[in-house]
């Protein structure tokens, strides 16, 4: 293709998103919040199964000491513990590193550190690895019952939930991945159709003086392939933006939730809809040219 | 230059535009298509160019067998052939120029070669100084001068006209019809289909006279031979 042609689709194309300017905007709007929307999902599903990931490798027992249990009371219970069926492995937690792992998790939320003050609310703790989940159900309540022992908690039914939820998301989340796609093709192709018809005349002298099929094609599909992608661009963008003040504002209340960090994973995340956007730009086209342009 | 053998048309409707047409004619030739409205001269036009298929026969264009090209080899027929209509069909959103550049943009040419080439025909036609001008601008036979040009542009083997001078009055008539003269001299093969009497009478050209879809009068230095 000579330098002489690329430029002539180029300034075809945009003459013609130009010339349609409110259809063109119609479309990429339309792109841009099916991405969008697509994008909040996809990070959702993936959040909660980062989070059930997260919360089923802490298949452990944290074992929480009242705050007058003696030292030699807590070794007492740290044996009783080493020696229960089952149990794998046992670390004790003193109130000083407990606070520590709180503050390494809170990172830059100061102000959070600042509420609370000179006091170190943690209780020292044990923290118990055992060799399967159902384990857990016969020993807490034994643990319980130990002298010193203010509770012993897990999160095992909590994880089961959380990877029930995101069968479901998934399900629901195709049909609605697959619903946002098809009204995305619908409404480029809707849009080219306009662009062909706009330009049939211009269409027919091109056959008259013998343009290639291809010649013809092409501004029209550069034309649904930008439109596709400038709408999943202005959707990544917006995704970005939104991923980190919904992380800042979890963060600011729920210091422990485990959120994936947006970097690299909305840098992929983005990468892939602008991709997305723009596939589905140019098969909207393709599907307007194979019914409305009789090249 | 075209052939045409045992060749016939019959439109979907059931309408026998052309029943066993059998022409040739020659590299450099001119010839008029003529006869009364309905007789199938439009259509002999638009098989050339395969706008259309024939139902039967075979048709050449200089060799090539036109109802045996795929789709895709139809374009490179077409950059043989230069195409006039009655109603010029130009864009009326670009100039002259534009409109001429045009045709030479979209079979990829540098663009070098098509300011050169463009200003080369508009001035040929006699339009030199009219490029800048749009189609609004310009007179029906300055129009149709552009569309001649656009037609020319790519240095057609063979110009074919549907009543280029249709809408003309016959002084402008006769500018056409010497820029087709002009063109024809240059080399380009002719066919061009009328109801101009005074002007196919005066050329004295080759005559084709098709009625009912059939040829009923084949004459070299023919004349119109019907009356008003
Ligand atoms: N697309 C079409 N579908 C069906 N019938 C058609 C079509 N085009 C032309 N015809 C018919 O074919 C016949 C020949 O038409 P054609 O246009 O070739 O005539 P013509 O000689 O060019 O007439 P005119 O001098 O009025 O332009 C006519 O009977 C016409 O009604
Ligand atoms: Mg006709």
């Amino acid at each position: 293709m000579s330098f002489s042609t690329k430029w002539y689709y180029l300034r075809e194309t945009f003459k013609s998103l130009k010339r349609n300017s409110l259809m063109s905007i119609a479309s990429v709007s339309t792109v841009a919040l099916s991405i969008l929307v697509l994008g909040l999902f996809l990070t959702m599903v993936l959040n909660v199964n980062n989070l059930a990931q997260y919360l089923e490798n802490q298949v452990q027992v944290t074992v929480y000491m009242e705050d007058s249990a003696t030292a030699v009371q807590r070794r007492q219970t740290e044996q009783q513990l080493k020696i229960m069926p089952g149990v794998m492995e046992v670390k004790g937690v003193t109130k000083e590193q407990a606070l520590a792992n709180f503050k390494k998790r809170l990172r830059e939320q100061q102000k959070l550190l600042d509420a609370l003050g000179e006091e170190n609310p943690f209780p020292y703790s044990f923290e118990i690895k055992v060799d399967k989940p159902e384990r857990i159900q016969q020993i807490v309540p034994k643990i319980e019952q130990m002298p010193g022992v203010e509770t012993a908690k897990f999160g095992q039914e909590v994880v089961e939930h959380i990877f029930q939820l995101t069968r479901i998301l998934r399900i629901g989340g195709i049909l609605l991945i697959v619903m946002l796609a098809i009204a995305t093709l619908f409404i480029i192709s809707n849009t080219i159709r306009l662009t062909v018809f706009a330009r049939r005349r211009e269409v027919s002298i091109m056959k008259y003086v013998g343009a290639t099929n291809w010649f013809i094609r092409w501004p029209f599909l550069l034309e649904g392939m930008i439109m596709g992608f400038v709408g999943a661009l202005v959707a990544a963008v917006s995704l970005f933006k939104i991923y980190d003040a919904v992380q800042e504002k979890i963060y600011a209340t729920l210091a422990f939730f485990p959120l994936l960090p947006s970097w690299p994973f909305m840098g992929y995340l983005c990468a892939g809809l602008v991709a997305v956007g723009t596939i589905i730009g140019a098969a909207g086209s393709g599907i307007s040219l194979r019914k409305f342009l009789d090249v | 230059m075209l052939i045409m053998k045992h060749a016939s048309k019959i439109y979907a409707g059931g309408a026998k535009a052309l029943q066993d047409i059998n022409v040739h004619i020659k590299p450099g030739e001119f010839v008029f298509l003529v006869g009364p409205s309905g007789a199938g001269k439009s259509t002999f036009i638009k098989l050339i160019s395969r706008e259309i298929e024939l139902t039967s026969g075979q048709i050449f264009v200089d060799g090539v067998d036109v109802m045996k090209l795929r789709d895709d080899e139809i374009p490179y027929l077409r950059r043989q052939l230069g195409i006039v209509f009655q109603d010029y069909r130009l864009l009326n959103d670009r100039t002259a120029f534009e409109n001429v550049a045009f045709a030479m943009q979209v079979i990829e040419t540098p663009s070098k070669k098509v300011r050169e080439r463009v200003t080369e025909v508009l001035n040929l036609v006699g339009l030199g100084d009219r490029g800048d001008n749009y189609p609004g601008e310009m007179s029906g036979g300055e129009q149709q001068r552009v569309a001649i040009a656009r037609a020319i542009v790519n240095d057609p083997l063979l110009v074919i006209a549907d009543e280029p001078t249709g809408n003309l009055d016959p002084e402008t008539s006769m500018e056409i019809m010497n820029i087709f003269t002009e063109i024809n001299k240059r080399g380009a093969t002719i066919i061009m289909a009328t109801h101009d009497k005074t002007m196919v009478d005066y050329m004295r050209q080759r005559v084709i006279a098709i009625e009912d879809g059939r040829i009923v009068r084949d004459e070299i230095k023919g004349v119109y031979g019907y009356e008003l």
